[in-house]
């Protein structure tokens, strides 16, 4: 039962106002304005995205690769993506998770790197700073319950310093010597943690990319999301380097020996 | 709501030196409601062998009956003393044949074997309710206050403790777990087994 | 009437669980304030070590556990707080406003809550150590001693037996200590989380254990400890020191 007369719509008789309606204030509409009101989009899904990032430390800095791929679910839809980015002269990001929300992020870096160049002030933009940055955006846009689906690895070397970290989509942030995301978290992380944890400040760049190629190729053979196309990103005193698109070489002759895995008949 | 908490209760048992000890609280419940503070749950099979049975207490009567009968036909059939180990898998095998529709208890064995030789070796072991056994060396813990009395026991046991201060401590780790329990409590009850004679004691405990 | 299917939404879970324990013991003169260093969400280490005790003034640390972003920002907040008092005025906030403030900035967000469980130790105004310990939304209250996080449930009734005695008869003639030395705490400290290790996934790696001492109190019980490290500047006052040991990394 509506007890508000004012809702009851006019009386039938348009020369008698029986229940007096128009004495009464009007009962305010809060019903929606539109057949979009109630769709308006508060938390998302990740549409187009980008598999594991890997990152690790090593002698003269960090190392990060990601492979070239953006998928639309299941169907590998971009294949030239760059998913490791530079800002600064300090810094790589690397970015899985919704691709269209790593470009935002990529333009609001960029308006931060305008700013910064634009003050002139004798400082510039580090690794640590671009972190803390991106932990704000990620644990501020989490609590509005608006988050950005992505999971981001920091990488840098700035003031004989490496520096490496994460942020992920609720704002949850930490360091360690060897990040994955994604899959990678689960097939590449041992991997890098067996031949990384405790050799930190020997593993030469050859080594380290040596490590990163391996555990790429295996998450290659593994995650479906995956291509056999990818960057690496150096970075260290010399400053920031990305590689071209490397290829990865594989071999599938093993997979004659498993069944269900080669082109076995029966 | 999970038949496993529904009446509350927790069993422990440890190994010491040339001897073993069990121990268990002795609420009944349901639920939040306190019930009984005599509920026995642990009871001798033989005089060198006791099961705990802390779940659901339905089942501990129904399990503890069948154990008993399936106890007694084997000593009138191979006219000796069921060892531990055989008793543990005697256990396990019940449990296991009810693995689609469960008795709602998660046994713990405690007793002390007899090798070829004539020596007697420590025995604990612990099960799941679909009778998955967990040998241990140390100690095994069963019910609802089980994580508090893995923490508890983690750091009070130690080797090779001799049958009072094996006691004690298995006292000590009961009493302290069940106290943070709400579904355990109401007083306690502990058999210690050595080669020649079983100590069982009923322990004063909080009531609230 | 007018029904409309409405589509339903995959709702965005804006909280996860990073593990870790942690745990506070207030001795006469001193607190302990102790966590591991593991962080974890599921069954993955994320990293091993992750700080989750933070020293906020000469005499307060504060250890927070559970969401991890959200402890991180927490502690950020509380920290910018007690620097604002600072600058209105020109001392340290007192170890039960810190308490206090912690309560009111908890219940600030009682509808969208820091999953966070706190505990504050440090030194009171009167000199003794002391511990607070909170909930997620703030309900708060002064202890001897207390655990929190993925094994409180293992370390807590541990707590009970060793520092405040339950369950223990004292020898004829003779009472239990009311507080116990600092030796001995930091001992039940490194095996509450060695059996925390040893029994629970989310626990290990590494143990950092803050001690503050009381104004005047001198460092007796912590010259034979291996690696103690002074956090603190000044001699007078009250102090701070970290020590750090490796748990188990399994």
């Amino acid at each position: 039962m509506d007890h508000f007369p004012a809702n009851w719509g006019r009386p039938r008789n348009d020369a008698i106002d029986l229940y007096a309606t128009h004495l009464l204030h009007p009962r305010p509409n809060n019903r929606a304005k539109d057949a979009f009101a109630d769709s308006v989009q508060r938390t998302q899904q990740p549409i187009v995205t980008g598999t594991s990032v890997l990152a690790i430390k090593f002698k003269d800095g960090i190392m990060m690769a990601a492979d070239n791929l953006a998928s639309y679910g299941s169907l590998a839809r971009f294949k030239d993506v760059q998913r490791l980015q530079a800002f600064g002269d300090y810094t790589v990001i690397g970015a899985s998770g919704d691709m269209s929300d790593f470009q935002f992020i990529q333009r609001l870096l960029d308006d931060i790197a305008v700013a910064e160049i634009a003050a002139q002030d004798g400082h510039d933009l580090g690794p640590v700073e671009i972190h803390e940055y991106m932990s704000q955006v990620m644990y501020g846009r989490r609590s509005k319950l608006d988050p950005l689906w992505n999971s981001l690895i920091i990488g840098g070397f700035k003031d004989g310093k490496r520096f490496l970290s994460y942020v992920d989509l609720l704002g949850t942030t930490y360091t360690a010597s060897t990040i994955a995301t994604g899959y990678g978290g689960y097939i590449a992380q041992p991997l890098l943690r067996k031949a990384v944890e405790g050799y930190e400040d020997v593993l030469t760049a050859e080594q380290a990319r040596k490590i990163l190629e391996d555990s790429m190729r295996v998450l290659f053979y593994r995650d479906a999301r995956s291509l056999n196309k990818y960057q690496l990103a150096t970075i260290t005193a010399a400053g920031v380097q990305i590689s071209d698109s490397l290829h990865l070489e594989t071999s599938w002759d093993f997979a004659e020996g498993i069944r269900g895995y080669g082109a076995q008949t029966q | 709501m999970s038949a496993l908490e529904y009446n509350g209760g927790s069993v422990i048992a440890m190994v010491g030196k040339d001897c073993v000890a069990i121990a268990s609280d002795l609420r009944l419940g349901t639920q939040a409601l306190g019930i009984s503070s005599n509920f026995q749950r642990v009871f001798p099979m033989t005089d060198r062998l006791y099961v705990g049975l802390p779940g659901l207490g339905t089942d501990v009567t129904t399990l503890y009956e069948r154990f008993r009968y399936r106890v007694n036909m084997y000593t009138i059939k191979e006219e000796r003393e069921i060892n531990p180990e055989t008793f543990a898998h005697m256990v396990s095998s019940t449990l296991y044949q009810h693995r689609f529709g469960p008795y709602f208890i998660e046994p713990v064995v405690a007793g002390l074997s007899k090798s070829p030789t004539g020596a007697l070796k420590p025995f604990i072991a612990a099960m799941d309710l679909i009778g998955c056994i967990n040998f241990a060396k140390d100690f095994v813990v069963a019910g609802t206050a089980s994580s508090k009395l893995y923490g508890v026991a983690e750091g009070l046991w130690e080797p090779d403790l001799e049958p009072e201060d094996l006691f004690e401590t298995i006292s000590q780790t009961l009493l302290n777990a069940v106290d943070r329990d709400a579904f355990s409590g109401w007083g306690a009850v502990v058999h210690v087994i050595t080669k020649d004679r079983v100590i069982s004691r009923t322990l004063k405990a909080r009531m609230d | 009437m007018d029904s409309i299917a409405h589509p339903t939404q995959r709702q965005f879970n804006p909280y996860s669980d990073n593990g870790g324990t942690i745990l506070a013991i207030a001795g006469a003169d001193f607190t302990v304030i102790a966590g591991d260093t593991r962080q974890s969400e599921g069954y993955s280490i994320q990293t091993r070590y992750a700080p989750k005790v933070f020293p906020l003034t000469d005499r307060a640390v504060l250890a927070v556990n559970g969401f991890a972003a959200d402890g991180n920002m927490f502690v950020k907040k509380v920290k910018q707080r007690l620097e604002w008092y600072r600058h209105a005025h020109s001392k340290d906030m007192p170890l039960r406003a810190i308490a206090r403030l912690i309560q009111t900035m908890l219940y600030a967000r009682r509808f969208f809550p820091f999953y966070v469980y706190n505990i504050l130790g440090g030194i009171e105004e009167d000199g003794t150590g002391a511990v607070y310990s909170f909930d997620p939304v703030g309900s708060y209250e002064r202890e001897a001693c207390r655990a929190a996080g993925a094994a409180q449930s293992l370390v807590q009734p541990f707590l009970d037996n060793q520092i405040y005695f339950n369950n223990q008869q004292p020898a004829p003639g003779t009472s239990h200590p009311v507080h116990l030395p600092l030796p001995t705490i930091l001992s039940i400290v490194i095996d509450s989380f060695t059996g925390a290790t040893e029994r629970h996934i989310e626990v290990g790696d590494g143990l950092e254990m803050y001690v503050v001492l009381a104004k005047g109190r001198g460092v007796q019980g912590l010259e034979d400890v291996r690696g103690v490290q002074e956090l603190s500047v000044t001699e007078e006052g009250e102090r701070i020191f970290v020590i750090r040991r490796d748990l188990k990394k399994d």
